[in-house]
């Protein structure tokens, strides 16, 4: 479990260094196999049948179709870059995974495991990509990251939701990406680039 | 009245499916406006149901009398959206803003939209809840960017991220008021809101009062309650105005639906105290917010995306002060502004078809050229701005009075200043579009008497609201402002 942790976050913290859109998703999808891996571990240890169930569908779900999907954009997107200071998100990065460690280790210890303070890190890092990056598929990879890091957190302080609900948030999740890759594509379509800095027009 | 449920979610979804393959335009009409007046039916008998039974309630789903209310809401609203949408759909094709392609998607996505909004008010589970919150975002995202031209996707972009973004926050708080149930030994019954409501007193205040702090700016964001209001005007202004009409008079309110059920079970835990303080902080400043921009605005439809914005205030501001008298006004504002907000955007629809401009100085002498149109909009902007006798006036009032009644003086006051600057501002430009000379371009226009129906029945519920509450309805908004105060 510490080495998924370890492993988790360093991928959170280097995915705050790439400029390249291809290799973000690359590491979305690593990142979400560790996520349905230690859906199977929690599943494991509790015995909980519908953990098993859950594994399977992060597995199907965040590491096939959503990889799969936003894989396919970025093949049709081989000039975009992302273009931002990667020094300060990867300082605020490294800064977020210290803080929401502390937090838990001063306001919740009795519950400090290890994963709570990486969920809520990765929580923090997804919304810091979301802000910071302007690179339309860069910001989907934030919002998954998020949610990777909700997901988490509740695995980590509740035995995870019940299956229905659970089974209701990836549907979310999954149409959601959906949506925003149709976005992305007419994005790409009228503007003729990704970058979401250009959309400042409606004002006022 | 489990099938009434059922035939009300699965409706929607059928039509939605019949749609999406067909290609001639006319039997969509036929099948879309059937199909909604079938699923308002469906709904209105549900209400009918509740009226009888008081509650509905089994695994999943649960039926009150506060989701009367809004099922209100949503049904009269989906009934007009669609009729509106007809006559005005066809001129969009016509004048070549739409594709004959483009209408079968976008009645199948109107469809799926009232789907959504209908589970949100249907399910009782606060997880079920955040899912069918969620949905109702990505059902509207594509009819925001329905268009697809530079500003309805910066619109529609803004709007997915920025809701997305706060519903995840909304579930963050959902998972740790389940961790607080899951602490007070209730885990068999996950989410259960009812389940939630009997054991509301047992469970940590700290904990509850941290997802309170998360589910607030969730579901606020997608309430359009300021500071978290900046997809609003966007979205609002770019969607084709049928659906502006349905996100800003039922989605808005079916956002705040899930806060408020959120808060009834939340309130048992912590009290009303910090609640109510944090609602009227929020109402206050949403009223507040909305005025400048309504004062100097340029686009037509981005002034009534700023009224909703200070009507969704005026809303929270009557949860806020949490009386009876005030929340029964609040609810009723909930169907009030529904009504009348949807009417204006329709209008607006109409008449940014005619003039082919949003722009506020472009529009002038709507009396020469639209006389019913022009006579429905002066009536539209006096009853949102809350002038007597319309109904609109009657849910403000009774508001005021509650905030008096409960000798908030101050707050009180300070709230009918703010709504006189609310009313300056949308007077000031409806009189100019309205009675200033005729631009030389324009001539008398023709306006199609399915569009005019639509808005006519809004417009009679309008005046009539002023007069006359049935006593049915009446007796549903007390038991709701009941179960909001926690009876």
């Amino acid at each position: 479990m510490t080495l998924l942790t370890v492993l988790l976050l360093a991928a959170a913290v280097i995915l705050t260094r790439v400029s390249s859109l291809r290799t973000a998703v690359g590491i979305l999808g690593f990142q979400s196999v560790i996520v349905a891996l230690a859906c199977l571990i929690f599943g494991l240890k509790t015995g909980e049948f519908h953990m098993y169930i859950a594994a399977v569908l992060t597995a199907v779900i965040k590491v096939g179709l959503i990889v799969y999907s936003l894989w396919k954009v970025t093949l049709q997107l081989k000039q975009e870059r992302e273009i931002a200071n990667f020094n300060v998100s990867f300082l605020l990065a490294i800064l977020a995974i210290i803080v929401s460690y502390g937090f838990v280790n001063k306001v919740l210890p009795h519950m400090a495991g290890e994963t709570l303070g990486a969920a809520i890190a990765l929580t923090m890092i997804g919304l810091l990509m979301i802000i910071a990056r302007s690179q339309a598929i860069m910001q989907v990879v934030g919002l998954i990251t998020m949610e990777n890091g909700l997901y988490l957190l509740g695995l980590s302080i509740t035995k995870g939701l019940p299956l229905i609900i659970e089974m209701g948030i990836f549907f979310d999740i999954l149409v959601a990406v959906v949506v925003l890759v149709i976005l992305t594509h007419r994005l790409k379509y009228s503007f003729e680039t990704t970058d979401t800095s250009i959309l400042n027009e409606l004002k006022g | 009245m489990f099938e009434l449920i059922l035939a009300a979610l699965v409706l929607p979804i059928v039509i939605g499916l019949i749609t999406l393959p067909q290609k001639n335009l006319t039997t969509i009409r036929y099948t879309n406006l059937a199909g909604s007046t079938l699923t308002s039916g469906v709904i209105l008998a549900i209400i009918c149901k509740i009226t009888e039974n008081k509650v509905f309630s089994s695994e999943f789903l649960y039926v009150d009398y506060l989701s009367a209310v809004l099922l209100l809401v949503v049904a009269l609203l989906t009934f007009t959206a669609t009729l509106f949408s007809l006559p005005y759909m066809e001129k969009e094709v016509k004048e070549g803003h739409a594709t004959e392609k483009m209408i079968p998607r976008y009645y199948a996505l109107l469809n799926l939209f009232t789907f959504a909004m209908v589970s949100v008010l249907v399910v009782g589970n606060l997880g079920l809840m955040w899912v069918a919150v969620e949905g109702t975002t990505l059902a509207s995202a594509l009819l925001v960017a329905f268009y697809f031209n530079r500003s309805a996707l910066e619109a529609a972009w803004k709007y997915v991220m920025i809701c997305t973004v706060g519903i995840c926050l909304a579930l963050l708080g959902t998972m740790i008021l389940y961790y607080a149930q899951v602490n007070a030994g209730g885990e068999t019954q996950a989410l259960n809101w009812l389940y939630l409501k009997q054991i509301s007193a047992t469970l940590n205040p700290t904990i509850v009062k941290l997802a309170f702090v998360f589910i607030l700016i969730g579901y606020g964001t997608k309430a359009g309650l300021a500071p978290m209001h900046t997809w609003l005007p966007d979205a609002h202004s770019q969607a084709p105005s049928p659906v502006s009409g349905l996100l800003s008079g039922a989605l808005l309110s079916c956002a705040f639906y899930a806060l408020i059920r959120n808060i009834i079970i939340i309130q048992g835990t912590i009290g009303t105290e910090f609640i109510h303080t944090v609602l009227l902080g929020l109402g206050i400043l949403s009223v507040l917010l909305a005025i400048p921009f309504v004062l100097g605005q340029h686009d037509v439809k981005r002034l009534l995306a700023y009224s909703s914005v200070e009507h969704m205030g005026i809303i929270a501001i009557g949860f806020g002060v949490g009386t009876p008298l005030a929340v029964y006004a609040a609810l009723l504002h909930i169907i009030n502004h529904a009504i009348a907000k949807s009417a204006l955007f329709y209008l607006v629809g109409i008449i940014s078809q005619e003039y082919k401009t949003r722009h506020l100085k472009e529009i002038q002498g709507i009396a020469r050229v639209m006389p019913a149109v022009a006579t429905m909009f002066m009536i539209g902007i006096l009853a949102i701005t809350g002038t007597p006798p319309l109904n609109i006036f009657i849910s403000k009032f009774l508001l005021i009075n509650a905030m008096f009644e409960n000798k908030m003086w101050l707050l009180g006051g300070l709230t009918l200043l703010l709504l006189v600057g609310v009313f300056a501002g949308l007077m000031n430009y409806a009189l100019k579009m309205t009675f200033s000379s005729v631009p030389e371009k324009m001539k008398q226009a023709n306006v199609s008497y399915l569009a005019l129906t639509a808005i006519g029945l809004s417009i009679c519920l309008m005046i009539v609201g002023g007069f006359y509450l049935p006593t049915v309805l009446s007796e549903i908004l007390t038991k709701a402002a009941e179960i909001v105060i926690g009876g």
